[in-house]
């Protein structure tokens, strides 16, 4: 008797603690507030920025997506800017649902803070830039240079290990802000800069010359960032991941802003399972059935997202480099819709 | 009004009618060429984006091999090590796509020029034939894919450069084709790529 009753009291704890567990379900909760509450970057051009009223950029958008995605309204996202200190602690805490600011992927962050990438939305990596040479293809022929780097940062601690590892003679300039690295670029005091590539190029854009200096296609660092969740709400971590699988499986099927209408009426199996016109993946997912096509339609595909915020339709005209299609030149590869 | 209307009409007939007739009309390029135009420097000068410019592009194809992405209106040359040597190219208008893979078969330099007959008919003052050389439409340099009909070769309109409106060649600035030229030997694999269709 006094058994069962252990037993029973086990059991109760048990179910006591599963509710608890249970309780981690932030779609629900996105559900009935109506709001998305997503973390960006205070201020970063290209990624997140305030333009007047309305926030604008890549991190943003892919708020904007996940929005749709849930609530079918890419306006129904409550913005909440972070510094880079206090980002994952919000998060953690259960202060916003999402965490969407260029933030790098490692196994010490998910372990100290309890949390998980969902994806990888963009692929940074430090790189070179150098002026404009019809013979300067590589960050292997740079051999002999003077390299601007921020001092104190990996970035710096990178150059020797990458130089040195190449048999290239160097120098290292390391200064101590962005302005000192352009004016010692342009003063020829060094000739070739070095920092995370999407930096570089927001960089250029403030030279007098911009388009006479190219960043070379090499990086030797990784710095994948992505979209991140809280580790106790699985379901919710899927439903994230699959938004950004969703943009980049659009971009592959050529279906954009402006093609949605005919890929829901397409007669290809792969695009009808996708928009959601066969099939009842959407509604699996605990999702509007046809959410790809809602996201698709007002955000836009991954390519598209990118070429408006970062790319060639924007004034930071970063190269897609690494962030191309698995098909088209690039790493980014998203698992099949089906 | 109605005149432009009909002109149009039959400007898009005849180069839809080129364009289906077969090789040995050798279709050389669309309506609006300025034969004897001599592009400036300063024209050649293209928007850095269309500037070659070598990236990073990953691809299970040898060094050497040229891929076209059509609707980017890029050509890469593959260096290999995961890069390639990209240049801004003229395309094949709506209508004019095409994909395939050709090996180079004839390599030109300063081709002639002759317009085929329909081209002639529509634009009477043209040149039945034009000598190579820097006002030629067909500019400085011509690799000939495989045995179509279709090229790529440089221009004397460099505005050009970015846009759908060849009939299926690829053009290039005269600076950056003879640049490409040096280094693809006849035989060298083109690949053209365009967007998936829903």
């Amino acid at each position: 008797m006094k058994k069962l009753s252990c037993r029973l009291a086990a059991s109760i704890f048990a179910m006591l603690f599963l509710m608890v567990g249970a309780k981690a379900a932030t779609l629900a909760d996105v559900k009935e507030r109506g709001r998305l509450v997503c973390g960006v970057n205070e201020g970063l051009q290209g990624f997140a920025a305030k333009n007047g009223e309305a926030w604008e950029g890549f991190d943003v958008d892919f708020c904007r997506a996940v929005a749709v995605a849930v609530l079918g309204d890419d306006t129904a996202v409550d913005y909440v800017p972070l510094s880079a200190e206090a980002r994952f602690q919000a998060l953690s805490e259960g202060k916003i649902d999402i965490l969407s600011r260029n933030s790098t992927w490692t196994l010490g962050r998910e372990l100290e803070h309890g949390l998980t990438f969902a994806g990888v939305s963009y692929y940074d990596g430090q790189g070179f830039m150098v002026p404009r040479q019809p013979e300067r293809l590589s960050a292997l022929e740079l051999d002999g240079t003077i390299v601007c780097v921020l001092a104190g940062t990996t970035s710096q601690a990178n150059i020797p290990d990458y130089f040195v590892a190449n048999n290239m003679a160097h120098e290292i300039a390391a200064l101590g802000s962005a302005e000192d690295i352009l004016a010692a670029y342009q003063s020829g005091r060094c000739n070739v800069v070095s920092s995370d590539v999407s930096q570089l190029y927001a960089w250029r854009l403030l030279l007098a010359d911009s388009d006479e200096h190219i960043i070379l296609p090499d990086t030797i660092s990784k710095e994948p960032l992505g979209p991140v969740v809280r580790k106790d709400d699985p379901h919710w971590a899927t439903v994230v991941n699959w938004v950004l699988f969703a943009l980049v499986n659009a971009e592959e099927m050529g279906i954009t802003s402006a093609s949605v209408d005919a890929a829901i009426a397409s007669d290809k199996p792969d695009v009808r399972r996708f928009v959601g016109t066969d099939g009842s993946l959407g509604s699996d997912l605990g999702l509007a059935n046809d959410w790809t096509a809602q996201v698709v339609r007002s955000v836009g595909n991954y390519g598209e997202i990118f070429s408006r915020n970062l790319g060639a339709g924007s004034d930071l005209a970063i190269e897609r480099g690494l962030n191309r299609l698995w098909n088209r030149g690039g790493i980014l590869y998203a698992p099949p819709h089906r | 009004m109605q005149f432009r209307l009909s002109l149009a009409i039959g400007l898009a007939l005849t180069v839809f009618w080129a364009a289906i007739s077969n090789a040995a009309q050798r279709k050389e390029l669309d309506v609006e060429e300025q034969p004897g135009y001599i592009p400036t420097a300063a024209e050649e000068k293209l928007p850095a984006k269309w500037r070659p410019q070598p990236v990073f592009f990953r691809t299970t194809e040898p060094a050497g091999t040229i891929i076209i992405h059509t609707e980017e209106r890029f050509l890469y040359h593959v260096m290999g090590d995961g890069r390639a040597m990209r240049y801004g190219v003229g395309v094949g208008r709506i209508g004019f796509e095409w994909q395939g893979i050709h090996r180079i078969s004839r390599k030109s330099e300063w081709p002639d020029w002759r317009p085929p007959p329909e081209m002639i008919e529509r634009q009477p003052y043209l040149p039945r034939f034009m000598a190579g050389g820097p006002g030629n439409p067909l500019g400085a340099r011509a690799l000939y894919l495989g045995n179509t009909i279709y090229r790529i070769h440089g221009t004397n309109q460099p505005q050009t450069i970015g846009h759908a409106m060849s009939s299926g060649c690829f053009r290039m600035i005269n600076p950056d084709v003879i640049t490409l030229y040096e280094g693809v030997p006849v035989g060298t694999r083109v690949i053209v790529r365009q967007a998936p269709k829903l």
